[in-house]
């Protein structure tokens, strides 16, 4: 795994966390790199404000979450107080970045979406599976499940997505339109809590996003 | 969130699954593709596979040399699963822990939510143990709770995600599932 901090993929560990999962070996859950984990065998904990930040380990990924590999050390003085990146600078503002993480050939879709999707796929199943040598992924019925109760918000999904779509023009992102749709927020305030990416343009937003949250309140599945 | 990603593959069909009736060729090499996509779970770009939804284009075949087998390029789009920083969702807690939870989201089960993480609720403990905080709010097994991703990591080893996540925001903490 790549210590740069490459799409989001190192976790600032937490003392706790490693200390249930990961053993001191480097089969432990934390791994990453051999030369991270020996190499910052003190400082380990670079993210935690206790204290020791290698310095090394911050210059060698620059990234602010660094040293995800070294997470490992949870002996004590990481006490997962605050989930510091690295103490010298302060950390990033929790935002969705989905756009700049995404593989290029990658494109969001809605909970709803994907279920019909995968329902679609479900009702051919019975034909599928008569036939032994078609596999289908083994995480295929946890997604489902998971689809199944958060995108059953909205009954029409195509509904959705083309009020959701107005909000484009306003400069909202394909990301920040999926997260909007799977959360199904009741009130403009609700939204901008919850994609603090959007409270830049709140002036903007606020009046078109008014309208298109009282739009999808209609389309709403009652319980 | 779900993605629906496009995705060239090279298909290698053994020489001996290919015979004089070339219509087979698509289904054995759409069998073949379904297998390698099943069988490789989650990568660390696109999170976990799920499902093929449509084969765009098979390529022209290219015989390889010692082995025989043809490989035959294809273009296909499917659907998966990941988690980012920043993102909203709802985990189900299956674990509960003096000092934080566990949630299930989808296929991910190791998202922890750390008590340091949960402003205001204190553990509970007891045959049933739960956090809980002054409004009486619990977060106990199967609860469904609303969560702000905080990090991810990817376990080359194991092939699968662990997620950091936090209930530090508005408008975030258990929900009433409906």
């Amino acid at each position: 795994m790549s210590d740069k901090g490459g799409k989001g993929s190192s976790l600032p560990p937490k003392g706790i966390k490693s200390s249930l999962k990961s053993t001191t070996s480097n089969g432990g859950s934390f791994k990453g790199k051999e030369d991270g984990s020996t190499k910052s065998k003190k400082g380990r904990k670079v993210q935690f404000d206790s204290d020791k930040v290698s310095p090394k380990s911050s210059g060698k990924t620059e990234s602010l979450f660094s040293k995800g590999n070294t997470g490992k050390g949870g002996k004590g003085d990481n006490t997962a107080s605050t989930v510091k990146k690295s103490p010298s600078k302060p950390p990033p503002p929790l935002e969705l970045k989905v756009e700049q993480e995404l593989p290029k050939n990658a494109k969001c879709i809605m909970d709803a979406e994907a279920l019909q999707i995968l329902q679609g796929i479900q009702d051919q199943m019975v034909i599928l599976s008569e036939d032994p040598s078609i596999k289908i992924p083994a995480s295929f019925d946890r997604g489902l499940q998971y689809a199944k109760t958060t995108g059953n918000r909205y009954t029409d999904y195509q509904s959705v997505r083309r009020i959701l779509e107005t909000l484009k023009e306003h400069g909202v992102t394909e990301g920040e339109i999926c997260v909007i749709a799977n959360v199904g927020p009741e009130t403009a305030d609700e939204v901008f809590a919850l994609v603090p990416s959007l409270k830049g343009k709140k002036e903007k937003l606020m009046e078109p996003l008014k309208g298109v949250l009282d739009e999808l309140a209609k389309l709403k599945q009652l319980a | 969130m779900f993605l629906n990603v496009q995705l060239p593959w090279n298909v290698i069909i053994p020489a001996e699954n290919l015979d004089a009736k070339g219509l087979m060729l698509q289904r054995s090499i759409i069998i073949r593709l379904l297998d390698e996509f099943a069988s490789k779970k989650a990568t660390k770009e696109l999170g976990y596979y799920f499902a093929l939804t449509t084969l765009d284009s098979i390529g022209e075949g290219k015989v390889r040399q010692h082995t025989g087998d043809i490989l035959f390029p294809v273009v296909f789009h499917g659907i998966t699963f990941n988690l980012f920083r920043g993102e909203i969702i709802e985990g189900v807690v299956h674990k509960v822990l003096k000092h934080g939870v566990f949630l299930r989201c989808g296929p991910m089960e190791h998202i922890y939510l750390s008590s340091t993480k949960m402003p205001d609720y204190r553990y509970v403990p007891g045959e049933n143990p739960v956090f809980l905080n002054e409004k009486l709010s619990k977060i106990g097994k199967d609860v469904v709770v609303r969560v702000i991703v905080l990090a991810t990591m990817w376990l080359e080893v194991e092939r699968e995600f662990r997620a950091l996540v936090s209930l530090e925001g508005d408008f975030l903490g258990p929900v009433s599932s409906f």
